[in-house]
């Protein structure tokens, strides 16, 4: 990101921006940052906080008056975190032993999705053109015989895993993000076959696959539960 | 809430430590109007796109073109990295491409105006990768009559 900042502003567009993580902005000195305390992935803050995302965005913004820099101002602002109720359990078991396949699982979830998408009025699934069926009978298909190339195998299970949490946002007792999360690699049948699929990507000859299975299948935070398989 | 790295779970700051970062002898300052007679983009490191663009890829230093007329609806994200949160995205957009926020902030005179156009990188581009399409994109910022870029990472 930072580097952005160098290569812009040298052809003469001013530039500012927010830092996720301090050290790396530290180390890239871009002229401007506004460096927040937000978890990865949520630069302004809060969803549907529009006062709170403005506040940022304007704080950002502002630094572009300064030519002081590099510089890294502090946003004085925390999102507090979701409170966390111990105990929680996914309303309607979708653990894998409760449906007999993937599809199955898929299936089940439409009318969640449905309604998640009524909801919020659009969806963010759709990177890979597949409708969620077939995107099932890809990642199936990658376990069961031969591995398909990466990126389409990618897309495919993007593509599910927003329909999975997008999915779960709908339940009647949904529970926090991160719940949401702990139940789709705890709890579904997608989360195991992904689980499953980690060994064989990561032994694949092709590079692609390699670096699939070793980096982009499943996250820092997730891969302690491939120890214990 | 993050920190500093230290604050994150190890094998989360051990994944961010590893990542290899550029550094540059010294960092250009531009000076200029203030913001309320700025033109602004939104840059965005986050790998969004139009539902039925080109998905990014590994390596991948191009960049994605969004109308600022683009509804909420159309944005997909095909980043690479899996670890960072995709379910704030999935509530709201705004949380990762405020365009409505920037909209705001032009109808109540804190901004000048908004580009016509913004645009979307995917992060974990090598910065030797993403250097051609960013001087590029500087030349198509001015011919929009932009002075400012608000970068956004992910």
């Amino acid at each position: 990101m930072g580097a952005l900042g160098h290569f812009l502003e040298r052809e003469g567009i001013a530039t500012t921006g927010i830092s996720l993580v301090r050290e790396h902005t530290e180390k890239v000195r871009p002229p401007r940052a506004l460096w927040v305390t937000f978890e990865l992935g949520r630069p302004l803050g809060q969803p549907d906080d529009p006062p709170f995302q403005r506040r940022v965005a304007k704080a950002a913004l502002d630094l572009l008056a300064r030519i002081d820099g590099p510089l890294i101002a502090d946003y004085p602002e925390d999102v507090t975190e979701e409170a966390d109720f111990t105990g929680w359990a996914c309303p309607i078991s979708l653990a894998p032993t409760q449906v007999d396949s993937l599809g199955a699982e898929i299936d089940r979830l439409a009318t969640w999705h449905d309604r998640a998408v009524a909801a919020r009025g659009r969806s963010t699934v759709g990177v890979s053109g597949l409708d969620m069926p077939s995107a099932g009978a890809l990642v199936d298909g990658a376990l069961a015989g031969s591995l398909p190339p990466a990126q389409p195998l990618k897309e495919a299970i993007d593509d599910l895993k927003a329909y999975y949490l997008e999915a779960a946002s709908a339940f009647p007792d949904s529970g926090t993000d991160r719940m949401r999360k702990e139940w789709f690699w705890s709890e579904t049948r997608l989360g195991e076959v992904l689980l499953a699929l980690q060994p064989k990507l990561a032994a694949s000859d092709d590079p692609q696959h390699k670096i699939l299975g070793n980096l982009t299948l499943i996250p820092a935070l997730e891969r302690h539960r491939l120890a214990k398989r | 809430m993050v920190k500093r790295l230290d604050d994150l779970p190890e094998v989360e700051a051990n994944h961010l430590r590893r990542v290899e970062c550029p550094t540059y002898d010294d960092t250009p300052l531009l000076g200029g109007k203030p913001l309320a007679e700025r033109r602004v983009a939104i840059i965005s490191t986050a790998g969004l796109h139009r539902r039925g663009d080109r998905p990014f890829r590994p390596g991948d230093g191009s960049y994605r073109v969004i109308p600022a007329e683009t509804p909420a609806r159309d944005l997909v994200m095909s980043h690479i990295s899996v670890n960072f949160d995709r379910t704030g995205f999935q509530q709201d957009s705004n949380v990762v491409f405020p365009i409505d926020r920037l909209r705001e902030l032009v109808a109540d005179g804190a901004v000048g105006s908004m580009a016509s156009v913004h645009y979307s990188f995917m992060g974990a581009f090598p910065p030797d990768a993403a250097k051609p399409h960013a001087q590029h994109l500087a030349g198509l910022l001015k011919a929009d009559k932009v002075d400012a870029a608000l970068l956004v990472p992910v």
